[in-house]
């Protein structure tokens, strides 16, 4: 066997072992140290002399000082955060009295808070299932359709991962060397674009079968302007406020994303305490009152002091953060944001960074290896063999990550076969900012799509058991068909994605 | 006898889970340091004018020590990531005897080779006292990579108690429990929607 047939069947070997289960970030490391070996291997050479060692321990500590990287564990600490902040019933309370009175309220709702939830959270299963304990007994309880309500349900909730902040377009980002800010950009107008496909979808839908989502009943919806006002404000001002810094910081380059997120999840730790504190108690209200009223008044000077050159000084800037860190410390006194919530933030945060960066450490070593033996130019060689144009190259590439979407989840996809797509993007004049974005909206199939669909198993069950599997799963096929007739109305016009990032960034 | 050793194996397998998981939940708090260290970094650059030299390297360390010390205590909660659609529908004592052979011949030898090159890659870091090359300030870059050798050798220990729980299940035909731990908020809220069904069945027969 040539080399490059060796690598193609170190791929091969690889596929057959992930169907096996195992820890797919060891399968990696060791196919990529023993092939590696071989490839390396110099006759009558010391066997722990081979340079495959070298190249794995250089791998690692390329991973492990990764400035694109840092911003997984920040952003997933700040998503564990606000799952932990009560916030949700409050958010969805407040839009059906807002929307009560369109078509299919309260699955339009439910989208909406999935949506924004999702953007600040990125933690699809935990939106997921809140949801389907919040917003799926309501909608039934309303009477709306089986299908309908589970759909939304599943297709919101796994919006999070898409539009920015997501960690999915980082781990693009360090794979593909694109700029996480530009992906960030780029992702910006699809992301919100396809959440108004499905809203625009779900009130087509309950106009056209009114008896799929009926109206609520109007003591439900009827409340006084200031009532939803204030509620308005109350529950969506604080994250909404929190995801636009977030991203405004990102996008104007004034910090990186990962100096963002660090700040976003400072803000959210905030915010947890903020909703978390026993307002019975009159103390914590005068404190968060004083509290919102001082900053009114000082966020806008301090900002005039910044960038309109008035007269500036230190100390204003240094009371304003100790007036911070002491009210919500004050706060924190009986609170339901208690330190074993904190805890739970901090250790599953460890644990999820450490799944993603050691699937990063292995597929390292492995694509060194698979690029030594010259697998990847077999796989280069055989895609331009094929005589594709652009268009079938990409019709191609995007109908293998949906089929792989289907056993497998967005992390390996993304961590391990995209890189496999990506030299070849040069040669078919396809823009990797632009195919990271196709990707991404790609992937957001893979949560719903059976057999492994996470989406729908964590909906199922929370479900009530009149709701089944089957009828969940047939409620997301429509979401499916949206994300690719989105796709391909995004191939159409590839504005949709690269408008943002050149006019931001020239 | 046999239900001495059974102890025996039981603590040792117990003494290596509660090993990595204290290094990993310790170097998990590392998350507070990160965000605490980037915020201050954000507010002296913009509100005093007086951006920091080390937050960049400080930034990366922090971060690599994190996932580095955090990957044995992952593998602890079996929460690395696994391809596991058929292995989900598979008796436990196969996916048992699956998961033991990978481990002798994957796992093994894939992790001894980190924490082998790791080992003379450390050593060479720390003669020289290496330092970062991205700013003045001279943060030393040794301990992290001193991490490198250490992360590999408690991955390879877990790894043992792994191949352990494989050979319990393989006898009893089902997996050994593993120690209480925080779940993901869907584990958790799952588990108890099935609790709560369980117990409405109950209390309708009984």
């Amino acid at each position: 066997m040539t080399d490059p047939q060796i690598g193609i069947s170190m791929l091969i070997l690889f596929i057959f072992i992930i169907m096996l289960g195992f820890p797919i970030a060891f399968t990696l490391m060791a196919m990529g140290v023993s092939f590696g070996f071989y490839a390396y291997y110099v006759p009558g050479q010391e066997v722990f002399a081979n340079r495959v060692f070298t190249l794995l321990v250089q791998k690692c500590f390329e991973v492990a000082s990764n400035d694109v990287l840092i911003a997984v564990p920040v952003f997933t600490f700040m998503g564990y955060i606000i799952d932990r902040a009560n916030i949700l019933d409050r958010m969805f309370h407040a839009l059906q009295l807002a929307i009560g009175g369109m078509p299919g309220a309260l699955a339009v709702a439910t989208m909406i808070v999935c949506a924004l939830w999702g953007i600040a959270s990125g933690i699809v299963g935990a939106v997921v299932v809140l949801m389907g304990l919040l917003a799926l007994p309501a909608m039934l309880r309303a009477g709306y359709d089986h299908k309908l309500s589970s759909g939304v349900i599943c297709a919101g909730g796994t919006l999070g991962i898409l539009i920015p902040p997501s960690v999915m377009l980082i781990l693009y980002g360090a794979i593909a060397g694109v700029s996480v800010v530009k992906l960030y950009a780029a992702a910006f107008i699809p992301g919100f674009g396809l959440t108004a496909a499905y809203i625009v979808y779900i009130v087509a839908l309950a106009m056209w079968k009114p008896s799929l989502a009926p109206m609520l009943p109007r003591e439900e919806r009827s409340a006084s302007l200031g009532v939803i006002l204030y509620e308005i404000l109350v529950s969506f001002m604080p994250l909404t406020v929190l995801t636009i810094v977030v991203l405004g910081v990102i996008f104007f380059g004034l910090a990186t994303p990962t100096e963002s997120a660090a700040m976003g999840a400072a803000g959210a730790l905030l915010m947890a305490v903020a909703y978390g504190a026993d307002y019975s108690k009159r103390r914590n209200v005068l404190l968060l009152q004083g509290y919102v009223a001082l900053s009114l008044v000082f966020t806008p000077w301090l900002i005039g002091v910044r960038s309109f050159g008035l007269p500036a000084a230190q100390w204003p800037f240094i009371a304003a953060a100790l007036v911070t860190g002491s009210t919500f410390f004050a706060m924190m006194y009986q609170n339901t944001f208690t330190l074993e919530k904190l805890k739970e933030s901090v250790f599953l945060t460890a644990r999820t960074a450490a799944m993603v960066c050691w699937l990063f450490v292995g597929s390292a070593i492995f694509s060194s290896t698979f690029a030594l033996l010259g697998g990847q130019g077999y796989v280069e060689q055989f895609v331009l063999s094929l005589g594709l144009n652009s268009l079938g190259f990409m019709l191609l590439a995007q109908a293998i990550i949906f089929l792989l979407g289907w056993p497998l989840e967005w992390t390996e996809i993304i961590i391990i076969f995209v890189p496999i797509f990506l030299p070849l993007l040069d040669d078919f004049g396809i823009d990797p900012l632009f195919f990271g974005v196709m990707v991404a909206l790609n992937l957001q199939t893979s949560f719903l799509s059976p057999p492994v669909a996470m989406a729908p198993f964590y909906l199922k069950g929370v479900a009530p058991p009149q709701v089944t599997i089957n009828e969940i799963f047939r409620g997301t096929m429509p979401y499916i068909w949206i994300v690719v007739a989105f796709m391909a109305l995004m191939y159409a016009f590839p504005g949709m994605a690269l408008w943002l990032p050149k006019y931001i960034y020239g | 006898m046999a239900n001495n050793a059974q102890t025996r194996t039981n603590r040792a397998l117990m003494c290596i889970d509660s090993l990595s998981t204290s290094v990993g939940k310790s170097f998990a708090w590392l998350i507070l340091v990160l965000t605490t260290a980037m915020t201050y970094e954000v507010f002296v650059r913009y509100a005093l004018n007086a951006p920091t030299t080390w937050a960049f390297d400080f930034s990366y360390i922090t971060y690599g020590a994190l996932f580095l010390m955090a990957g044995a205590y992952t593998l602890s909660r079996n929460a690395h990531v696994r391809g596991d659609f058929l292995y989900r529908s598979w008796r436990p004592r196969t996916q048992a005897l699956v998961d033991l052979m990978l481990y002798i011949t994957f796992f093994l030898p894939g992790v001894s080779a980190l924490a082998y090159s790791g080992w003379g890659y450390a050593a060479t870091s720390v003669r020289f006292r290496e330092v970062s090359i991205f700013s003045p300030a001279g943060i030393p870059i040794f301990p992290l990579k001193c991490l490198i050798p250490v992360a590999g050798m408690l991955l390879l220990i877990q790894g043992v108690a792994e191949i352990i729980r494989c050979g319990i299940c393989i006898r009893n035909g089902a997996w050994p429990q593993r120690l209480h731990d925080v779940e993901e908020m869907e584990t958790v809220i799952l588990h108890e929607q099935e609790y709560l069904r369980e117990h409405e069945k109950q209390d309708r027969h009984g």
